[in-house]
C-alpha cells in the first residue's frame, strides 16, 4: 500500500474523527456527570441536522443560520428532556436512565420522520473540488468542518479548565455528594451539562449532514462507534473522548485499506479490543479501584 | 395498591397464555370466514429502505381498495395488516411471525430488499403462504423450492449482465465495481464481473462498501487510484449521494452507470446538474405507456403528489395480480390453489386486462385474462422471476434522455 493512499485515508479519518468528538465528547460528559449512557445523542445529531435542512429551506441558504437554529433547537430539546425524562430519574439506577434514553432517542427520531417521512433530505452547500498536493487530496470544505471543531473544542475545554463552571462540573463529575456538601448547586450544574450536550450534538449533526445526506437514521447508526470511542478513550474523560474518537476513525480508515471496506468496522472494534486488553480502563481513564 | 397490581399480573398471565395457545394451535385456526382475505403487507418503511417503503404501502392500500370497492375477489374482501421490517432481516422475521401466527395471513406482499426477502422466505414457505416481493438476489430463485416467491423485480444476475453489456456496447475498456454491501448488490456486482470476465477483459476493482457511512472517500480513492474509464455502482440513493459528492470534488475524469431506482430526478435535485451530467442510468421502468400504469399513476399522484417509481408500481401490481388469482380459483380456493392460478391471469394468450374489475368481469364469465401490469408486462419463468426488458438512460442537463431499450437476458 503506498504512502499517498494511506495519508489520504489518515486525512479523512481526522476529518470524521474530530466531526464525532463533538458528540462524542457529549457523551462522555454526560456519563461523567449524570452517569448514564445517553442514547439520545446520535438522534440529537439527526435532529440538528434536520432543523440546519429546516433552515435552509424556509429561512436562508447561509449555513451559519442553520448552525446557529441546529445547536439552540438542539439544546433546548436536550434541556426539555433533562427537566423532563432524567432528573425525575436522577436518583433511580443508571439502566433506567439508560433505557429512557433509547425511548428519547425513539422519540426524537419519530416526531422528525412524522414531519419530514423517510426520504433523504441535503444541506446546499456549493461542491468545490479537492485542493492536489501530489496525490494528497485536500477538501476546503473538509477543511472548515476539522476548524470549527476544532474552536468548538476548544472553547469546551476551556469552558471545563479555566471557569468556575467547569471546576463544579468536574467536582460533581468526581464525586456528586462531596460536591453537594461543598455547597455547589448541582440543579445548575446539570442544566449547564444538558445544555452543552445539546449544542454539541446539533452542531455534529450540522457538519454531518453536510458530509453525508440527511436521513432519519443519520445519528443512531453512529451512536455504537462513538461508544466504543468514549470506551476507548476512558469513560468520562473529555480529552479522552477526541482522543479515543480520532484513533477510532483513523483506523478504521486505514484498516480498510488492508483488510476492504467490508471489515473497516470489525477492524475498529479489534483496536479498541487490544487497547482494552492493555489499559482495561481505557487511555485516560482511571482505574475504578484507585478511587 | 397490591391487590390491582396482582389482577393486572394475573390478566396479563392469563391472556399471554391464551395467546400463546393460540399460537400453537395447529391449521384448524385457520378456518377462515370465507368473506375476507388476510393479506399481509411486509414493507421497508424505516432504514435504508426509506425513500421507497412508504409509497410501496401507499400503492399496496390503493390496490386493496380498488379491489374491495370492486366487491372483493372472488367475493372475499382483502383484510390488510401492515408491518414495517425497518430494511433489517432480524426485525423483518419477527414481523412476518406476528404476520403468520397472529395475524393469520394468508399471502404477504411488498417485501423489498433481498436480505429479507431470503430471511422471511423459510417462513413462508413453511406456513404454504403466497410471498410477493421485489427481490433482485439470484439465490431468491433458487430458494423458491415450493414456487410460493413471486419476484417482482428483475434479478439483479439480470442486471449485472444488463450494466456490463451496456458497459461494453458504449466501448469502455477498465469497468469499477462499487456495490453496497448486501445480497441485492453483491449478486449485481458479481454477475457484471462474470459478465465482464467471460467476453474477455479484466475489472479495474471491485469493492463492496458498508451500509450508512458518513463517507466513502477511502474506498472511492481506492477505486479510482486503479484508473477506472466507468464506474458501475451498484447503491441505493443515500450512498449515491455521498459517493458522487465525494468523486466530483476528487475532480478525476470517470463515467458511472446506476440502477434506475438511484439515478433519478431525486438525484439531480440532490447533486445539481454538473455532478450528474452523463450518468448512465438503467433501469426496468415501470410500464408508463400500458393502461393499468395510467390509471394507478393517476390515483397515486392524487395521494402522494408525484410519479411512482417502479417499486410502487410493482407493489400495486401484487396486489392486483393476487386479486385476479383468487377470483380464477373461486371463493373456496386454498392458497395453493390460487398460487397456481397467478401465471395463468398474468401471461398466455387470455384477453389483455389493465385492473382489476375489467379481469373480473371477464373471469366471471369463464374467459382467459393477461393482466398487463403498471410496472411491466408480467411474465413470470419457472422459478417464478420476471425478465424484463431494460431502458438505458443519460442524465443530460438534469433531464433522464431514453437512449436505447435492451431486451433482459436470463
Amino acid at each position: 500500500m503506498d504512502a499517498i493512499s494511506i495519508i489520504n485515508a489518515a486525512i479523512n479519518g481526522v476529518v470524521i474523527g474530530m466531526l464525532l468528538a463533538l458528540p462524542a465528547l457529549a457523551i462522555t460528559m454526560v456519563f461523567g456527570i449524570a452517569r448514564f449512557p445517553n442514547a439520545a445523542a446520535g438522534d440529537s445529531m439527526t435532529l440538528g441536522a434536520y432543523c440546519a435542512v429546516g433552515a435552509q429551506i424556509f429561512i436562508s441558504d447561509s449555513l451559519a443560520v442553520g448552525v446557529i437554529l441546529a445547536t439552540l433547537v438542539t439544546a433546548i430539546v436536550s434541556v426539555f428532556f433533562y427537566g423532563w425524562v432524567f432528573r425525575p430519574l436522577a436518583l433511580r439506577s443508571n439502566i433506567s436512565r439508560l433505557i429512557a434514553s433509547i425511548g428519547v432517542a425513539f422519540v426524537i427520531r419519530n416526531t422528525i420522520t412524522f414531519f419530514t417521512g423517510q426520504d433523504q433530505y441535503n444541506l446546499n452547500v456549493p461542491l468545490v473540488r479537492a485542493w492536489n498536493f501530489n496525490g494528497i487530496r485536500i477538501l476546503p470544505t473538509d477543511m472548515y468542518i476539522v476548524m470549527i471543531a476544532m474552536v468548538a473544542l476548544a472553547i469546551m475545554f476551556y469552558i471545563l479548565h479555566g471557569t468556575d463552571l467547569g471546576r463544579k462540573m468536574r467536582a460533581v463529575a468526581d464525586n456528586t455528594d462531596l460536591a453537594a456538601s461543598s455547597g455547589i448547586h448541582s440543579r445548575h450544574v446539570m442544566l449547564s451539562l444538558w445544555t452543552i450536550s445539546g449544542l454539541f450534538c446539533g452542531l455534529g449533526g450540522v457538519l454531518l449532514g453536510i458530509k453525508a445526506v440527511v436521513v432519519p437514521d443519520l445519528g443512531f447508526e453512529l451512536l455504537m462507534p462513538m461508544f466504543a470511542a468514549v470506551i476507548l478513550g476512558g469513560i468520562g474523560h473529555p480529552v479522552g473522548a477526541v482522543i479515543g474518537m480520532l484513533l477510532f476513525s483513523i483506523g478504521q480508515e486505514i484498516a480498510s485499506l488492508y483488510v476492504g471496506p467490508s471489515y473497516k468496522i470489525p477492524m475498529a472494534f479489534v483496536i479498541l479490543l487490544v487497547v482494552l486488553l492493555v489499559r482495561p480502563q481505557g487511555i485516560f481513564g482511571r482505574p475504578m479501584a484507585a478511587r | 395498591m397490591n391487590q390491582t397490581y396482582n389482577i393486572d399480573r394475573r390478566r396479563f398471565l392469563s391472556t399471554s397464555a391464551a395467546l400463546a395457545a393460540t399460537s400453537i394451535l395447529p391449521q384448524w385456526a385457520f378456518a377462515q370466514a370465507a368473506d375476507t382475505f388476510r393479506l399481509g403487507s411486509l414493507n421497508s418503511i424505516t432504514g435504508i429502505g426509506g425513500p421507497y417503503g412508504p409509497a410501496m404501502l401507499e400503492s399496496i392500500r390503493l390496490a386493496v381498495d380498488e379491489v374491495n370497492s370492486a366487491g372483493g375477489a372472488a367475493g372475499r374482501k382483502f383484510q390488510l395488516f401492515t408491518e414495517d421490517d425497518q430494511t433489517k432481516a432480524d426485525v423483518a422475521v419477527l414481523a412476518a411471525k406476528k404476520l403468520i401466527e397472529i395475524n393469520r395471513v394468508q399471502a404477504i406482499v411488498g417485501i423489498w430488499p433481498s436480505a429479507v426477502g431470503l430471511a422471511v422466505m423459510p417462513l413462508t414457505n413453511n406456513a404454504g403462504l403466497i410471498m410477493m416481493n421485489t427481490c433482485g438476489a439470484p439465490e431468491m430463485q433458487t430458494e423458491n423450492k415450493r414456487g410460493l416467491a413471486w419476484m417482482f423485480q428483475a434479478s439483479n444476475a439480470v442486471f449485472g449482465k444488463a450494466f456490463a453489456q451496456v458497459a461494453r456496447q458504449r466501448g469502455f475498456k477498465r469497468p469499477a465495481v462499487m456495490a453496497f454491501n448486501n445480497s441485492t448488490f453483491v449478486g449485481l456486482a458479481d454477475y457484471f464481473k462474470k459478465t465482464w470476465e467471460a467476453e474477455g477483459g479484466k475489472l479495474s476493482s471491485l469493492v463492496i462498501y458498508e451500509p450508512n457511512q458518513t463517507s466513502y472517500r477511502t474506498e472511492l480513492n481506492n477505486v479510482l487510484a486503479t484508473k477506472p474509464d466507468v464506474i458501475a455502482m451498484g447503491s441505493y440513493k443515500p450512498d449515491a449521494t455521498i459517493l458522487l459528492k465525494e468523486w466530483f470534488q476528487t475532480g478525476q475524469d470517470c463515467k458511472f452507470i446506476m440502477p434506475g431506482w438511484t439515478a433519478n430526478k431525486d438525484l439531480v435535485k440532490a447533486l445539481g446538474k454538473e455532478v450528474t451530467e452523463g450518468i448512465i442510468s438503467i433501469s426496468n421502468v415501470a410500464n408508463t405507456e400500458a393502461p393499468a400504469y395510467k390509471s394507478y399513476a393517476e390515483r397515486f399522484q392524487a395521494k402522494l403528489k408525484r410519479e411512482p417509481d417502479v417499486f410502487a408500481a410493482q407493489s400495486y401490481d401484487m396486489v392486483i395480480t393476487l386479486a385476479l388469482a383468487i377470483e380464477s380459483a373461486g371463493a373456496k380456493a386454498d392458497t395453493q390453489a390460487i398460487n397456481d392460478n397467478i401465471k395463468t391471469v398474468t401471461q398466455g394468450d387470455g384477453e389483455k386486462v389493465s385492473s382489476f374489475a375489467q379481469g373480473r368481469d371477464i373471469l366471471r364469465k369463464g374467459g382467459k385474462v393477461n393482466y398487463e401490469g403498471a410496472s411491466s408486462s408480467l411474465t413470470f419463468g419457472a422459478r417464478g422471476e420476471t425478465v424484463p426488458d431494460f431502458g438505458v438512460f443519460e442524465i443530460r442537463a438534469g433531464e433522464l434522455v431514453r437512449k436505447e431499450t435492451i431486451p433482459g437476458t436470463a
